[in-house]
Parts: C-alpha cells; structure tokens; sequence
C-alpha cells in the first residue's frame, strides 16, 4: 500500500494525489500532442489517452515514492 | 430500436463500466455504491464527448453542492427551519444560474444546487456525519463516472463532431432544394426548414461544448463553428429577400427576363447543391454568373424604382450563393484539423457569445423549486415525518431537471409513472433474489439482465428518457450497500418519500411553471422586437452576436406555433426573418454609409429613427408599415443613387430596398426627393 497523504488534518489515499497530478500532466501533454498533429498516427485515440495517463501515473509514483517504500517500480 | 454496431457497443460499454463501478465500490467499502451505480446512467450518452463533459460538470457541481451543504448544516442544525429556508433559497439560486446558459455546463449548476439538499437534509439527524456523506458522494459520483468516461472513450467511441457533420450536411442539402422551389414557385415559407435550420445553428452553440471534452484526435476548430454559424443563419433571409423584391416586382408587373432568367439560373444552381460532401457541377456555376452578370447591367444607369429592386435582386442572389457555398466548405473544415478553409472574410479567434436568456421565466422557474422544497421540508417538519428530507430532496431534484420545458409538470408525472414502475422490480430483486445469493460475481450476475436492458433503452432516442428514470428507480430501490439488510417497512417508507417529493414538484410546477406555449411564442418574438428597436437606435455593423440571439430566437418561436397547431399566427406580426431582414439591412447601411457625402450621412439616422419607432409600434400593437417611413428611406435611396456604382453602394442600396419592402406598404409610390444639403 502507498499509504494516505495528510493536507491540514484531511488524509486523503496518497494514489488519489498522484492521479490528479498526472491526470492534469496528461491533459498538458494532449494538447501539445494535439498542437503538432501527432494523433493522426494514432489509431484510437480514447484508448491512447487512457494508456497514456496510466504511463504517466506510474512514472509520477515512480519519481515521487521512496523505492523502499513504494510497491510500484522495478 | 435497430441492432447496430453503434448499440451494442454502448451497451456493452455501459454494463462494463457499472459493473466495474459497483465493484470498486464494495471492494473500497464506500457507503453507498448505488450512488455510483446511477452515476453511470446519468452520463452514459451515445457521443463520448458528451459523457466527459457530463461527467466533469457533474463532479464540478457535486463539489460545489457538497461544499454548500458543509457550509449550511454545521451552523443551522439547531434552526431547521432556517435551514430549509436557507437551502431551498440556494437550490432556487442555482436553478435561476443554470438557466442563463443552456450549454453543457449549466448542469454544473443544477447540481451544486440538488446536492447540497442530498447531502444536508439527509444528515440532520446526525448531523457529526456530514463530513463523511459529502466525501462519500463525491468519492462515489466521481467513480460512476469515471468508470462511465473510461468505458465510453475506450469501446468504440462516437465524437459528436461525426454526428453534427452528418446534420449540417443533410440540412444544407434540404436547404437547397428548398431554396430550388422558393426561388422557381415563389413558395412563401417553409416552416420546417425554417424549424431544422434554426435549430441546428442553436444546437451547433449548445453541442460544441463537447468538443472540447472529445479525444484528442478530433479537431477543436470553434471560429470554423462559428463562421459556419453565420453563414447558416444568413441563407433564409437573404431567399426571403429575394422572394419580397420579386413579388414587389410582381405587382409593378415589371419582372424583366433577364431577372427570371437569374432566379431561374439560381434555383436550378441550388438545386444541383451538393451539399457537404460534394463538388459543385461547374457548368450550372457557369450559367449562374453569366445570368447574375446581366441582371445589374440591363438596369444601368437607372433610378427607376424597378431597375432598384432588380439591382437588389442580383445583390441579393449572389451574396446567397456565396454564402451557402461558404457554408459547405466551412463544413468540411470543420472536421479537420489544422485546415483554413476559403472563405472571404479571415476567420479571427473564436468570440465568446450567448443565445438569449429568458430572466423572467429563469425566476419563475427558480421560484417553484424553492416553493416545493420548502412545502416538502414543511410536511417533514410540521409532520415529524421521518423520511421527510428524501422528499425534500426529490421535490429539488424534480424542478431542477425539467425546468427549461414549457410543461414540466407532465414530464414529471411521466417519471413518476416510471418510478412505480421500477419499484416493484427493485423488490424483487431486493427480497426474493438477493437473499439467495453471495458474493460480487452473483450480483454482478444477476443485476446484468436489468443493467443490459436499460443500457439498451438508452440506446434509443425515444426510450432514453423512461430509461433514466428506470434505472434511477431501480438502483435508488435497492440502494445497495455493502451488507444485505432486508428490511420492508424502510424499503417502503423512503420509495414513498421519494414519490411524494415528486408529486410535490408535480403540483408546484402546476401552479407556477405551466405556460401556454403560444404565449410563450409571442413573448419570444416580442423580445425579438426589441432587439431590432435597439439595434436601430444603436446601429453597429458587426450584428453576429444579434443574428444568432434572432434566429435562435425564430428557431424557438416556430417550435412552438408548429408544435401547437398554430401556423396562422406566422405572417403579419410574427415574422423572425423578416426582423432578421431588418436587422441585416440597418448593419448593411451602417457599412455602406462610408460611401455617402458627409452631408447626406446624417439622413441614415432619419431611417433608423423611423426603423425604430415602426417597431415600437409593433410592440405596442400596430402594424410595422403603420408608420410612414417610407419618405426618409426614398431620400437615402436617391442620394446612393445618385453615387457611382461601387460595391459599397449596390450594398447599401440594397438595404434600403429591403428597408423600404419590409416597412412600407407594397405597392406604395417610390417618390425620391432631393436631400436639401
């Protein structure tokens, strides 16, 4: 288990926190992919979207988490 | 119902996604997973942009609505009385809000305001758990449609752009045959293009929110939208234009050949309209500016009023054909992505716009909410009525949702027929099936038949409706939780509440809310009046914004006198294209004014004066050629007559032409008099 975040005495699931941040990573990232055309080489975009917010969140647990601690990564 | 691939794949996307929500849900131990559960159905929607962006202003407004009740219960708990006040107030408040915008995000607002009555009323008898439950139904909308916005974007996603393309092209095509028989059988009006035109310019307002929640490979082109918009609500008054200069020709029994040639040339053009997707046929263009081409030439050097009205014709006729033509490549641009499409005027960044808002019934509308709230939490109060607050609740959520219908009362006694209906299925399942089984897989199981079956109302335009209402009967009957606990009298006495408070809704909007159609029709083209008053006094050349608010407003008035039967009532003093005439006319001269001698530019404000009062009369009664307006026009129009043939001045003369047949009496003596610099 990653474990609960604590904001101002509120704990919220710390895998919450991490999936708004990279949901907002990925809606960054889509619009610049979107600025230079890229989604006409792909091929389903709902499912390209959706894989590539699943990346991001586990590239955003994976920098953000102690690797001890963490049961996400290599 | 037709069994398409487009169905089934909503179908299946749809039972996925509740299935996986109820079961994330249980698997977090989440209070109430039917929440989640109806969540789904609320944002399932065929497009898949519609569902996100149903889905983000409904977390949006969730958490508006949570914050509320938050804010509200903690201080008022001990005053019931003034918090039921205080939170119908906040309910009639936001309903007043989302009916000043009918896109998308309006629902926002619904339920900032319904939400606070769910999560506050239910929570004053323990009032310790109101930071709980507000978590619990965000946490739990936010899974619902999470898990709807995942499984819609994934299953074979439909955008709405591939939906709206296929309209404005089936509407362009209808267009031209229609304009093919106004301009050969000088056929008058055709209500029902003027109906699906209307309506689909005010639909491309209203939908294109979507876009913007679409994935990413559709392409967000908003000025594209917004040019096409223009174009689309030009063609129809630019044919009656046409149609009121030839029968003004008509009845000087002066139509010359060469103007039923260019009428002729046009129709047979239009007819051979390709629509969107298409290529025009170059020979009929060919013969179109060959025919155009003579028209003015034949009237050379005239001032003839005959020769005016054919130089208006022509001006007319080709601005028609360039502007439908426009329409159909901004069409096709408008699904690609990066691409400029040919047009005259070079789109600019997309401005912001509104269609008209209706404040007087937005209050009403606000008023009655707040009325059966407060009669609901009077009967829970004064009753010691211990399911009162779902009545409460229902009754909110009763007026919220069908607010912007003429007659809500009878859609929501439909719902609560729909309601009775699904209860006794919800018991059923509640207490035959469910004490039989164990575990997630059986419920899963046996809760697909009903998933399935509502899913595939949903899947049908006529259905979609009763299948909300079904669904949302079904789930809020079991309301599911993560232990089975039978009990009849509570199954009992809260479906009861939950139909009082809509029978609540039922009779306050009976009382506040029923409007006759009719009447509601000519209070729009009243409205419409206004507009054209003050755009007179206050002339811009740039009416966009005022052509979308008139012909959203036309679309709307003809809905209505169709819909009831009533189409003597169009002609004389409901005319939305011809106030959409006028209005394009007064921009026209503003334009054109730049072409006059600066002495003879203050006499344009003698012709918008007299533009204003005749529609001041025609609020007050009168009819619009009541007042003579006929001599100030004469004398604009002789003073553009006496310049040299420029664009500009054909523009203007046009206007005063069109001026002059909308306002004055047909047949009425042209006399053009010398302006006495």
């Amino acid at each position: 288990m990653i474990g609960e975040t604590d904001i101002h005495g509120v704990f919220i699931p710390t895998l919450l926190v991490l999936g708004i941040g990279a949901f907002f990573i990925t809606l960054v990232l889509q619009v610049i992919l979107r600025r230079l055309h890229f989604y006409r080489f792909v091929w389903h975009a709902g499912l390209f979207d959706t894989a590539l917010f699943v990346v991001i969140l586990w590239a955003v647990a994976l920098v953000t988490l102690p690797a001890s601690s963490s049961g996400v990564g290599p | 119902m037709h069994i398409t691939g487009r169905n089934l794949a909503f179908v299946l996307a749809n039972t996925i996604a509740v299935i996986v929500a109820l079961y994330i849900a249980f698997a977090s131990n989440l209070e109430r997973p039917y929440w989640a559960m109806f969540t789904v159905f609320i944002v399932a929607k065929p497009i898949t942009g519609a569902v996100r962006s149903k889905g983000a202003f409904r977390f949006l407004g969730t958490v508006a609505g949570a914050a509320m009740a938050l804010l509200l219960v903690p201080p008022l708990v001990h005053a019931p009385v003034l918090l039921c006040l205080a939170t119908s107030l906040w309910i009639g408040l936001c309903l007043y809000l989302s009916l000043q915008d009918r896109r998308p995000r309006s629902y926002a607002f619904l339920l900032a305001g319904y939400t606070a009555a769910i999560v506050g009323l239910a929570v004053v008898n323990s009032p310790n758990t109101i930071f709980d439950t507000s978590v619990a139904r965000v946490e739990e909308i936010s899974l619902g449609l999470v898990c709807a916005a995942v499984a819609h974007s994934v299953f074979f996603p439909q955008n709405v752009l591939e939906e709206l393309t296929g309209r404005i092209d089936r509407t362009l095509r209808r267009c031209g045959t229609w304009i093919a028989d106004a301009l050969l059988a000088r056929q008058s009006i055709d209500l029902e293009t003027q109906e699906q035109l209307a309506g689909l310019v005010s639909d491309l307002h209203v939908l294109y929110e979507h876009v913007v929640f679409e994935t990413s490979d559709v392409p967000r082109n908003a000025s594209v939208m917004q040019a096409l918009q223009d174009r689309l609500a030009l063609i129809l008054p630019r044919v009656s234009s046409v149609q009121a200069a030839f029968a003004a020709l008509s009845t000087a029994g002066s139509v010359s050949p060469s103007t039923v040639q260019a009428m002729e040339a046009t129709s047979r053009w239009a007819r051979a309209f390709p629509g969107a997707n298409g290529a025009p046929r170059s020979d009929v263009e060919t013969m179109l500016d060959a025919a155009l081409a003579q028209l003015p030439a034949e009237s050379e050097s005239s001032s003839e009023w005959t020769s005016l009205v054919q130089r208006t014709i022509a001006t007319q006729l080709r601005a028609l054909v360039a502007e439908l033509s426009e329409a159909a490549r901004l069409a096709v641009a408008l699904k690609d992505a990066g691409g400029t499409p040919a047009v005259a005027t070079p789109l600019g960044p997309p401005s912001r716009r509104a269609l008209p808002r209706d404040r007087g019934l937005a209050l009403l509308s606000a008023f009655a909410a707040t009325a059966a709230t407060l009669i609901a939490c009077a009967l829970w109060i004064e009753g010691s009525w211990p399911e009162g607050a779902a009545a409460a609740e229902f009754a909110a959520i009763g007026c919220s949702l069908f607010a912007t219908l003429d007659n809500p009362s009878k859609v929501l006694f439909g719902v609560v027929v729909g309601i009775l209906l699904a209860l006794p299925v919800a018991a059923v399942y509640e207490f035959a099936i469910f004490p039989k089984i164990d575990g997630f897989p059986s419920l899963a199981l046996v809760l697909a038949p009903m998933v399935l079956l509502f899913s595939w109302m949903q899947t049908s335009e006529r259905l979609e409706g009763m299948a909300l209402v079904l669904a949302i009967g079904f789930s809020g009957g079991l309301a599911l939780q993560s232990s089975y606990q039978p009990d009849f009298a509570s199954f009992v006495n809260s479906n009861t509440a939950e139909v009082v408070g809509l029978l609540i809704a039922v009779v306050a909007n009976l009382l506040f809310r029923t409007i006759d159609p009719v009447w509601n029709a000519l209070r729009i083209s009243k409205s419409g009046w206004y507009a054209v008053a003050h755009l007179a006094q206050r002339p811009t050349s740039d009416i966009r914004d005022w052509t979308l608010q008139m012909f959203d407003r036309l679309g709307l008035v003809t809905q209505r006198l169709v819909s009831a039967k009533r189409q003597d009532l169009f002609g004389r003093r409901i005319d939305g294209l011809r106030d959409l005439r006028v209005g394009m006319n007064l921009a026209t001269l503003q334009r054109s004014s730049d072409a006059l001698p600066p002495a003879a530019r203050k006499s344009i404000t003698s012709v918008e004066s007299a533009v204003s009062e005749a529609y001041r009369g025609l609020i007050q009664g009168e009819s619009l050629t009541h007042r003579d307006s006929a001599r100030s026009i004469d004398q604009v129009i002789a003073a553009f007559a006496a310049q040299g043939r420029t664009q500009t001045v054909e523009d203007g003369v046009t206007a005063l032409v069109g001026l002059r047949l909308d306002l004055t009496v047909l047949g009425s003596r042209y006399l053009p008099q010398p302006l006495n610099l």
